[in-house]
């Protein structure tokens, strides 16, 4: 029954009672009390001193005013609120979903009025968005897989000629160059098969217990390597022993990532710094340096696939501009969460907030 | 040493055999899994290189059955599909050793050799290239008798570089041997370690004996 047709019905039926109810008071009014009374004074005429059944019937009309408007309050409130819960369920729904849940329909009330047929279309809608993001998703996977053959073989090839040798320097020159350019197309192709794949779930982390603090101190290593080149100094600040679950690599990738980062947007003889802090059942890194900073209107587009900053940057720096975007991953994916913090001319921090697990020694 | 070379894409197996045989490698090509099948049943080889995506009988199976027949020969997977699981399930199934694609034809080749020697040769505790000396047990490097200071990441990077001394190490190799990734955690660490490697053991010393070669690797040598 469409909601129209259960709203007319109501109103239908509460006129229908109000109809019914005065009818058969004028009824009453009009017909069986000037019978009755007629009736009386056909007979012995002692009853006349009574009072006229007239006046009970008023008070009746009377009192029954509050009940009736309580009655129809009720009902059309009760009518409403069955008609609005699909709403409701309906604005829900559509609030939590994302690309990721796309493929899980609404539960249909089956009635067949309009708010089914809404929620039927919606399902249709987000069945058809479904399956653009899936197709886009096997697009990328597919035309990374079928680039990887053509790039195995310009590699192999080249890697045989300079091989071979007999080579003019020039040539040889020009053929290590083209070996360079396959390189960075195969690194490229290689994040962005990884990317797509943790986009789709499909890149399995492994779950054990990890000491983050040692992982930090680790990545004080690298971070000190990274910069010697570029008189880059690397400190350690606070270390609270922390211990999560995740997936160890995935994490020495991120902390080198991001060490990485902060050695290569730095200045010349500038500083890094790494903290680690736990709070509760939270674990905190924070990885500063002593780079520009990073223009506010730019900071929320750093985590996106390929985004550089300014143009000046882009040349100077190599990488191929997945790096925050893998690490954004590997945050998520272990339930934790990411943003970097910037003052121009101050301190730029990324911070990354994880899950920390519970301390052995505490359970004990 | 004889090497059976299973690769389906044609231009692949190409390239792979003539850098095999470069080597100094026997090379038999087989295009899909059951001419491999065949003949890795009649014919005893040193080592195998195994692309998993096959027409037919893909890689894992066919490792999975030869291992079953009790062939031991060991085996390098190649894959294009690159997913971290798939190296896992490899080594389960059998394999040696896996490399994904795009891959450096070096890399490939050193971890043939690598395939070849295992359980061959014995690990000598003492290496050593030129006047260049690096005690395992002590953890010692020096050269013409000056101790050369070392991280203990530029120590394991020496000890791999020192044992594959005449071959070009490759960035992949380098990062899972030194580094323990199994994947290019991307950047540019090894270039800088052996930057900083070789100003300690060739800066102030007379013939230089780690070389870049450049897009492949690093090689630590005597000069020829």
């Amino acid at each position: 029954m469409t909601i129209r047709t259960r709203l007319t019905l109501w109103n239908a039926s509460l006129l229908l009672v109000a109809l019914v109810a005065t009818g058969a008071l004028a009824c009453y009014e009009l017909v069986i009390e000037p019978r009755s009374q007629t009736r009386g004074a056909q007979a012995a005429g002692k009853s006349r001193q009574e009072p006229a059944p007239t006046d009970l019937v008023e008070i009746g009309m009377f009192c029954s005013i509050v009940p009736v408007v309580a009655l129809a309050l009720a009902g059309g409130w009760w009518v409403m609120r069955r008609t609005i819960a699909p709403v409701t369920a309906l604005t829900q729904a559509a609030e939590q979903m994302n690309e990721h849940n796309l493929g899980a329909p609404l539960a249909r009330t089956g009635s067949g009025d309009e708010l089914d047929r809404l929620t039927e279309v919606f399902n249709a809608m987000t069945a058809r968005l479904d399956s653009a993001f899936t197709r886009q998703r096997e697009f990328t996977l597919h035309a990374s897989h079928e680039l990887k053959t053509p790039l195995t073989v310009m590699h192999g090839e080249l890697e045989n000629w300079l091989r071979d040798g007999g080579l003019a320097a020039e040539q040889r020159e020009r053929l290590e160059s083209q070996l360079d350019e396959v390189q960075r197309l195969a690194k490229i192709v290689d994040s962005l098969t990884l990317l797509t794949k943790a986009d789709a779930g499909q890149v399995v982390l492994g779950r054990e217990a990890v000491r983050l603090d040692e992982l930090l101190r680790e990545a004080l290593a690298d971070a000190e390597s990274l910069g010697r080149p570029a008189g880059v100094t690397a400190s350690l600040g606070v270390c609270d022993e922390v211990t999560i679950l995740g997936d160890r690599h995935r994490l020495r990738q991120l902390l080198l990532n991001l060490c990485d980062n902060a050695v290569k947007y730095n200045q010349p003889g500038g500083k890094v710094t790494l903290n680690l802090h736990r709070a509760g059942a939270r674990a905190q890194v924070r990885i500063s340096n002593t780079g520009p900073g990073i223009p506010a209107d730019v900071l929320p587009k750093v985590f996106d696939p390929f985004f550089r900053g300014d143009a000046s940057h882009s040349q100077a720096v190599e990488g191929c501009g997945l790096g925050l975007s893998i690490a954004r991953w590997i945050v998520s994916a272990h339930g934790g969460t990411i943003w970097i913090a910037s003052e121009p001319g101050g301190l730029t921090t990324a911070i990354v907030g994880l899950p920390a697990a519970m301390n052995p020694n505490q359970h004990a | 040493m004889r090497v059976l070379l299973v690769e389906d894409e044609k231009k692949t197996a190409a390239f792979v055999r003539k850098a095999l045989q470069a080597e100094g490698f026997a090379v038999d090509v087989c295009h899909n899994g059951e001419e491999a099948w065949a003949a890795a049943l009649t014919t005893p080889f040193d080592a195998m290189v195994l692309d998993i995506m096959l027409p037919g009988r893909d890689g894992l199976s066919l490792l999975r059955q030869l291992r079953e027949r009790g062939i031991a020969t060991p085996v390098l997977l190649l894959s294009a599909r690159g997913e971290v699981n798939e190296r896992v399930d490899g080594l389960n199934a059998g394999a040696d050793d896996y490399l994904p694609k795009p891959f450096v034809l070096a890399e490939l080749v050193a971890r043939v050799r690598a395939l070849g020697r295992r359980g061959g040769e014995s690990k000598p505790a003492v290496l050593q290239v030129a006047d260049l000396r690096l005690d395992t047990q002590t953890r010692r490097a020096e050269r013409r008798n000056v101790v050369i200071e070392l991280t203990a990441r530029e120590y394991r990077l020496l000890e791999f570089l020192m044992r594959s001394a005449g071959h070009i190490c490759g960035r992949m190799a380098i990062l899972e041997k030194v580094w323990d990734y199994s994947f290019d955690p991307g950047s540019n660490l090894v270039d800088v370690n052996v930057m900083r490697l070789r100003e300690k053991i060739d800066a102030d010393f007379e013939p230089k004996l780690l070389h870049t070669v450049r897009g492949l690797g690093y090689v630590i040598k005597e000069p020829s």
